[in-house]
């Protein structure tokens, strides 16, 4: 599954870069989302909780910056298991900074979500829209803090 | 000559119970049926309990999934039961008969056999529908009990009732029975359930045979090969749980389902030269038609934001709509569904309704991926390369819009949010369809001077005496309705056809 979009933040990239290069701050937009923590300089834990038709279910996830090309771009791995039916999600998350016009920065994001295992099943019809709806609030709490910061 | 068994029933799924418990009935008629899946007795609460659906499907040991590609390169999953009963023990337990432009198509490649007319009778006896006792078109007595929880006189939930009226207002009329010739509109569907229990073939049909001693049962067996000699099917070579076996017969029957009848075929070398050739199979009979043809429904779903939970029922919604993409059709090429909402801590609830598009006119093709017959086959769905089936779904989801639009729903629908405002619905319909899981067509019907037909109006494969295929993969095209009715009457049309057993010399 891609998924793929932009998000529109009226603040300088370097502010954009500070949040996004941080998980742990990050995640705070996050809805759902429960105990992330470091593990080390790059990676990071943490689990959320889902629930679709007659099933609730828990993911845990390891994320690892695998790249970072600051202040315009980096590469998170992340990886995740469910409690449910036990499969395995692996992606990459691009996300791309531009500052243009100055003060505006467009944050441009691209993953490929592969999935293992039965999962796969409520692909489109749960995970599309969950990552969705949760890019959505996502962009609006980051313009939230960012904007306001920068205001 | 004097043979261990008169017919062997190769795939215990939907169609193959049917065929062993009806080709059983006669008692001189000695039927081994043999299943790759188990057969676990009693029925395991997964597979009996129709509310336990999603979880068979989600967790048990009884499915298998094929992954697939569209044309971007994204992948998404096919499925089928492997276990006694096949699709009919993990499916959505949805039973409805093919339309009657669907059996017009099919006439054309089968003959007046294959005709609404000539089959309704069949379609009666199959089915024990009370509801419709006085119906003239429904049966009563037969061994698929159906049952409809909701009907549409019923009170219903304020969402439901929303769903009908607001499809109402846009011209589809109120359809009690979907199972009408030519369905239209909003309909209240009809399970296979007994008692709470789910009636797959395993149960409905096959079970009353058990105790018959001229049936004999194999599971956790798989048919790896066959064994031919010209125009006939010496045996069937086998892996069960005691190692390989080779059990012979007069008749064979390939009930495998629409993957893995050809699968078998191939494996066997009935297919394309090509195809052979390059996995590496001595040919024995040069059949384009194998494993070509595949049809499948596919489906695309679009979300809104809800103002408010839905937890209608996610495995038996109430009803259905029976739309039109294109108001100048004749036959109705949709289904949609109004699904329950996904919930996550911290978001609002998001309300997903699925469009599944009943036509197929592109076709996609099951291929080897190897000659080992433990490896699955290789499914090209060929879903949506015709451009009209992307259009109709595309006018599908225009349709969806309207309808969540409409005042009595807006209550409950808020903005879409997949595809969104400003997305392209083409694009999102070519990168985000999936199927709904009604795979047929990869050994066609046809006559014996149609290449691309595999099996004859009484299911015989061409060019072989004693071997038939008798499963979804006969279906020149996919009907507009759910398959498993259709694998029903298949099973039924091939017992009926099969030779009385040949007279023996008992020892
Ligand atoms: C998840 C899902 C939901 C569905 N929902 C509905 C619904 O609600 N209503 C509806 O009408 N249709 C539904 N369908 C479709 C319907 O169930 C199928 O079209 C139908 O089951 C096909 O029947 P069949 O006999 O052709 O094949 P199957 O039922 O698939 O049977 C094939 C059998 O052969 C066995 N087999 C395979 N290879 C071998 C081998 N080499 N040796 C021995 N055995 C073998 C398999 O294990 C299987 O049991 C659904 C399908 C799925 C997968």
């Amino acid at each position: 599954m891609k998924l793929t979009g932009t998000i529109v933040i009226n603040a300088p990239i370097d502010r954009c870069w500070a949040l996004v290069r941080n998980p742990v701050a990050l995640a705070a937009c996050v809805p759902g989302i429960r105990d992330v923590h470091p593990v080390d300089e790059r990676t990071f834990e943490g689990s959320i909780t889902a629930s679709v038709g007659p099933l609730d279910g828990d993911f845990t996830f390891t994320a690892v910056i695998t790249r970072m090309e600051p202040p315009s771009s980096i590469d998170v791995e992340v990886t995740g298991l469910d409690s449910v039916t036990k499969s395995r999600l692996e992606t990459t998350v691009t996300a791309t900074l531009l500052e243009d016009p100055p003060g505006t920065t467009t944050l441009a994001y691209r993953a490929e979500v592969r999935v293992k295992g039965r999962l796969a099943i409520l692909g489109e019809m749960v995970l599309r829209a969950t990552a969705t709806m949760m890019v959505n609030q996502v962009a609006g709490c980051l313009r939230s803090r960012l904007e306001a910061a920068s205001s | 000559m004097s043979r261990a068994y008169d017919l062997i029933v190769v795939g215990g799924g939907t169609a193959g119970c049917v065929v062993a418990a009806r080709a059983s009935e006669d008692p001189a008629r000695r039927v081994l049926l043999v299943e790759a899946g188990p057969d676990p007795q009693p029925v395991p609460g997964v597979i009996a309990d129709p509310k336990r659906q999603s979880e068979v499907v989600l967790e048990s040991p009884y499915v298998r999934m094929y992954d697939t590609e569209r044309a971007d390169g994204s992948s998404f999953p096919l499925l089928s039961g492997r276990v006694m009963g096949g699709g009919s023990a993990v499916n959505n337990l949805v039973v409805v008969r093919p339309m009657r432009a669907d059996f017009d198509t099919w006439a054309a490649y089968g003959g007046p056999a294959w005709s609404y007319d000539a089959l309704l009778p069949m379609m009666r006896a199959i089915e024990d529908d009370p509801e419709f006792a006085d119906s003239p078109i429904h049966g009563t007595g037969g061994p698929l009990r159906l049952q409809r929880g909701y009907r549409l006189s019923d009170p219903a939930d304020p969402p439901v009732k929303a769903l009908i009226q607001a499809a109402a207002d846009l011209g589809l009329p109120e359809c009690p029975d979907l199972n009408v010739p030519e369905p239209f509109g909003i309909c209240a569907s009809p399970y296979n359930i007994r008692d709470g229990v789910r009636q797959s073939t395993a149960v409905a049909y096959l079970d009353p045979a058990r105790p018959r001693p001229n049936l004999e049962i194999r599971a956790d067996t798989s048919a790896t090969r066959l064994i031919l000699d010209g125009r006939r099917v010496q045996g069937v070579e086998l892996a069960g749980p005691d190692g390989p076996d080779v059990v012979e017969a007069d008749e064979v029957v390939l009930a495998a389902g629409a993957y893995h009848s050809p699968q078998l075929l191939l494996l066997s070398g009935i297919g394309p030269e090509d195809e052979l050739r390059r996995v590496g199979i001595p040919m024995h009979r040069h059949m384009p038609g194998v494993g070509a043809n595949h049809r499948d429904h596919a489906v695309v779903y679009v979300t809104f934001q809800g103002t408010t939970e839905l937890r209608e029922d996610y495995v038996i919604p109430k009803v259905r709509l029976i739309a039109r993409s294109n108001p100048s059709l004749a036959v109705p090429d949709l289904h949609v569904f109004m699904r329950p909402s996904i919930r996550m801590p911290g978001l609002p609830p998001m309300l997903p309704v699925s469009i599944h598009l009943l036509e197929h006119r592109s076709a996609g093709r099951v291929t080897l991926a190897s000659q080992d017959p433990d490896d699955l086959p290789i499914v090209r769905t060929g879903l949506l390369e015709d451009e009209r089936d992307v259009r109709a779904l595309v006018d599908g989801i225009g349709l969806v819009a309207r309808l969540a639009s409409h005042p009595a729903l807006a209550e409950f629908y808020g903005p879409m949010i997949m595809p969104a405002v400003g997305d392209d619905w083409e694009d999102h319909v070519r990168t985000t369809y999936e199927t709904y899981h009604h795979g047929t067509g990869t050994c066609r019907l046809g006559p014996a001077d149609d290449p691309g037909a595999v099996v004859g109006p009484d299911l015989r494969v061409h060019g072989f005496d004693n071997l038939r295929v008798a499963d979804a993969s006969v279906l020149p095209t996919v009907p507009h309705a759910n398959t498993n009715l259709a694998a029903i009457l298949v099973g039924e049309i091939a017992a009926r056809a099969l030779p009385a057993p040949a007279a023996r010399l008992e020892s």
